[in-house]
């Protein structure tokens, strides 16, 4: 037999229907509003300005009026943030998982209390170490494409020491122990057995960090992003950023045309940032959910 | 008949055209012909009311000279100042003049490259157009909270003001606030060109910004019935008004003193009277 | 004891750097924000207003905007993740949950900045002209937008915490003959009450924490907001509009003072989730 629900189920489920699909109208609205405004400025024009795209693209003529430096720049902010993090971050994983005992495991704190640090804070680290270093000890660093891809790093560091960790955990005594019984070393049984199995799972974390940093803007602001610099030539050069100049043209956008191609850049930011998320997450489903943080 | 003439017409008009072309790119590659051959960076970062100027010089010299880069940033005076100051960027930009302690600790050259009022703006849509200085005062200080008592309708004032590093505001509070108070519940924006957009989307937004930033999205107002046009400001009618520099630590050489020299170039001084500033000679 | 190989010795560097980046960073916010400390500044940093004109430099504001703003954003967010969270995993339509579930999931994806793109352009005109009061500029507008941030992680959050109740004592309540909300209200929901104030906490540093919402939509007044339409400004949009250049200024030294109390406030967030965790996992099913 089934009860009719109480008043009480009645008005839970009721909310709950009211929350979902209120959540699902934002979402609607939100997108929808982006589509509605940047669709029509998704042209070669939005990215290379009067420049030819071919010119462009060879680096053979800078563009003025549109997106291709600020793509660019995020492009090599992403590469060599990750560049940095992911060997790091790799390395301080397969230690948590694999050497650490005792108390070596309390190094997992710090790890979260990093996580947990606001990325303003750590933009704001990135500046007065440059500011530091500039003094002390380098005349020629200031606020630079390296600096920033430095701040990053350590912005994303957590997740991808995280997401190695918990992935080499989660792989079974049987296959942790059968390499070493056939004689293999440790290192042997690390980077040809437990690595190969926990990919997805590190692969979702580097996704993640990938996406972490393309977004980013707190970080960037302290450290180096200008509203223009042209194509980035230096690691120790300003440069423009995606994030920045959406940022840039939300509060100071001096004509329609710089207007619209502010929703052009936040569509097309959405959608980059928007796949690398889903496919973090299509990579490997069950994510320790923590580490969504940014 | 007519399309015969027409047809001779053709060649001439062209030909002209194309001299005036010529004429003009010849003009503009003289001016930047020191660019010639250089390599390197300059960094600029300041004022906020140079960046018309600024982009467009540097977009003519990236475009002349793709080899020379120039990275452009805001912050404010106060920010441009440091910075150059403490050898971070090669060029601080000021919408006022540094103060002798700046200049002494830092050792800083001061090019004064154009003068430039502080126009009080509001929405186009208010009809609100003239205000005294009494007017201007009670309403910055939060002390008139609604258009309808100034004649407008029945909207709140909504102010916007900037950081303590902008020149504009320096200027502003000085002469036209005589140094008076400014509500602490103004909205802040970080630029002039932040403050353009703001009040051109605020039906009751009220702020200051560059003379020579104005554009038609924003309406001018007129302090005690003077408007804050070129003539104005350069007659000296308009009393809201400051220079605009351009700062190096020490003496600049190389391409910063080249950017410089632009400036004061027929071509700079013609860009800048076209942004809307009033152009001043070394 | 053998000496540790080579390789071993890499991987505890890399791990041991990597910690030692949250002490470097509190090591740098202490010292450079020290010399506030000494000349007795340290209290008038909480009392006075922030006046620069008239060398009053008081973040006693910012902390209000900071606390207002991610306060208000938590309790627009929390039920609506509850009741999201509830749909997903609890109720389960089948077509809709699963839609719900991948549209949470994309939203974390969202940037910050582009919500705080829309926000600007969408919700700041409609607040303003909705009200007829104010810039829409203000701690609502700003809040709303960071509900809608910090809500898709705390749905995830509290779905994960309703699917650890072991299924022996979903099946014994449903062999008791309840209705799946009375399984839900008698069973699950005291049963992941930890989880719960963990997902919390964990938005509510990240409200604390993010910056970009707050500096494009909350309108960055000096003064502490009293109503929902006043401007505000919080900690850390403050730290990104002072920018400055030199170690000297009072100005300066005063963003590390709000880095450092930013800091302070995401350390005890972590601290109390953990503690949160550990008092979860002692427990036997």
């Amino acid at each position: 037999m089934v009860r009719a629900p109480r008043l009480r189920d009645r008005a839970l489920i009721a909310f709950s229907w009211f929350s979902g699909l209120g959540l699902l109208a934002i979402f609607a609205v939100v997108i929808g509003f982006l589509l509605a405004r940047g669709w029509s400025s998704l042209r070669p024009e939005l990215i290379f300005g009067d420049t030819p795209p071919v010119q462009a693209l060879l680096f053979r003529q800078q563009v003025f009026d549109g997106l291709f430096p600020a793509i660019i720049g995020t492009l090599s902010l992403v590469l060599l943030a990750m560049t940095i993090a992911v060997p790091l971050g790799l390395a301080a994983g397969i230690y948590m998982a694999e050497y650490c005992r005792g108390s070596a495991r309390r190094l997992g704190l710090f790890f979260d209390i990093l996580a947990g640090v606001p990325s303003i804070v750590i933009g704001l680290f990135g500046l007065s170490l440059t500011i530091f270093l500039h003094r002390h000890f380098f005349g020629r660093l200031y606020p630079c494409l390296l600096v920033s891809a430095l701040a990053l790093a350590f912005l994303v560091l957590p997740y991808l020491i995280r997401s190695t960790q918990t992935a080499l955990e989660e792989i079974p005594r049987t296959v942790r122990l059968s390499a070493p019984a056939l004689g293999a070393s440790r290192l042997q049984n690390i980077f040809l057995v437990l690595l190969p199995r926990s990919l997805k799972g590190i692969s979702s974390g580097i996704l993640l960090a990938t996406g972490r940093c393309a977004e980013d803007t707190a970080v960037i602001m302290l450290t180096g992003v200008v509203a223009s610099a042209g194509i980035p030539r230096s690691l120790l050069g300003s440069y423009e950023a995606l994030p920045f100049y959406i940022y840039y043209i939300s509060s100071q956008y001096g004509s329609r045309q710089e207007l619209q191609n502010g929703f052009g850049a936040a569509v097309i930011l959405l959608f980059v940032c928007a796949l690398l998320f889903t496919a973090a997450l299509v990579v490997r489903h069950r994510l320790a959910k923590r580490f969504f943080h940014r | 008949m007519k399309k015969i003439i027409a047809k001779l017409k053709m060649p001439a008009v062209f030909g002209l055209a194309l001299g005036l072309l010529f004429c003009a790119a010849g003009a503009r590659a003289d001016a930047l012909a020191p660019f010639k051959g250089e390599k390197g960076t300059i960094k600029i970062s300041g004022g906020t009311a140079h960046i018309p100027v600024m982009k467009e010089m540097a977009k003519r010299i990236m475009r002349f000279n793709p080899k020379i880069r120039i990275s452009l940033a805001g912050g404010g005076s106060g920010v441009g100042i440091r910075q150059v100051g403490e050898g971070l960027v090669n060029i601080g930009n000021s919408g006022r003049r540094p103060t002798a302690n700046e200049i002494e600790k830092y050792h800083l050259s001061l090019f004064r490259w154009a003068v430039d009022g502080v126009a009080v703006a509001v929405n186009p849509k208010n009809p609100v157009r003239d205000l005294s200085k009494s007017q201007l005062k009670k309403i910055f200080s939060g002390q008139i909270e609604n258009w309808k008592e100034l004649g407008g309708e029945d909207r709140s004032i909504n102010l916007y003001t900037r950081d303590k590093a902008s020149g504009t505001r320096a200027v502003f509070w000085k002469k036209a606030l005589d140094k008076g108070e400014i509500s602490p519940r103004a909205n802040f924006v970080p630029s002039n060109g932040a403050m353009k957009s703001a009040i051109a989307t605020d039906p009751g937004g009220i702020g200051y910004l560059s003379a020579g930033n104005l554009d038609k999205s924003v309406a001018a107002v007129a302090i005690e019935g003077v408007e804050p046009s070129l003539k104005n400001i350069k007659s000296g009618v308009y009393k809201i008004s400051r220079s605009l520099f351009s700062n190096t630590k020490g003496t600049p050489g190389g391409l910063t003193k080249k950017f410089i020299d632009y400036l004061y170039s027929p071509a700079g001084q013609r860009l800048i009277a076209e942004k809307g500033f009033i152009p001043v000679a070394r | 004891m053998k000496p540790a190989p080579a390789a071993e010795k890499l991987f505890f560097g890399a791990a041991l750097f990597s910690a030692s980046i949250s002490l470097f960073i509190l090591l740098f916010m202490v010292v450079l924000g020290l010399p506030l400390f000494k000349d007795g500044f340290f209290l008038r940093l909480f009392t006075d207003p922030w006046r620069p004109d008239h060398g009053l430099y008081g973040i006693s504001a910012m902390i209000a905007g900071t606390l207002g703003v991610s306060f208000l954003a938590l309790v627009l967010a929390l039920p609506l993740s509850l009741g999201c969270a509830i749909l997903i995993s609890i109720i389960r339509p089948p077509v809709f949950g699963r839609l719900l579930e991948k549209t949470v999931q994309f939203m974390t994806g969202i940037p910050t900045v582009v919500l705080g793109f829309v926000g600007v352009f969408l919700l700041v005109p409609f607040i303003r002209e909705q009200f007829g009061h104010g810039s829409g500029r203000c701690l609502l507008t700003a809040a709303l937008v960071l509900a809608v941030l910090i809500a898709p992680t705390m749905i995830l959050f509290f779905c994960d915490s309703f699917s650890r109740i072991p299924a022996s004592w979903l099946r014994a309540a449903d062999a008791l003959g309840c209705t799946p909300m009375e399984k839900f209200r008698h069973v699950i929901l005291p049963n992941s009450l930890q989880g719960l104030a963990g997902g919390t906490i964990l938005a509510m540093g990240r409200a604390v924490g993010d910056t970009m919402i707050a500096l494009m939509l909350a309108g960055n007044a000096v003064a502490a907001p009293h109503a929902l339409l006043d401007p505000a400004r919080t900690l850390t949009a403050h730290i990104a509009l002072v920018v400055a250049a030199d170690f000297d200024s009072l100005e300066f030294k005063i963003i590390f003072a709000c880095g450092l109390l930013l800091y302070a406030i995401t350390l005890a967030m972590t601290l109390l989730i953990r503690g949160l965790d550990r008092g979860n996992g002692g427990r036997t099913w």
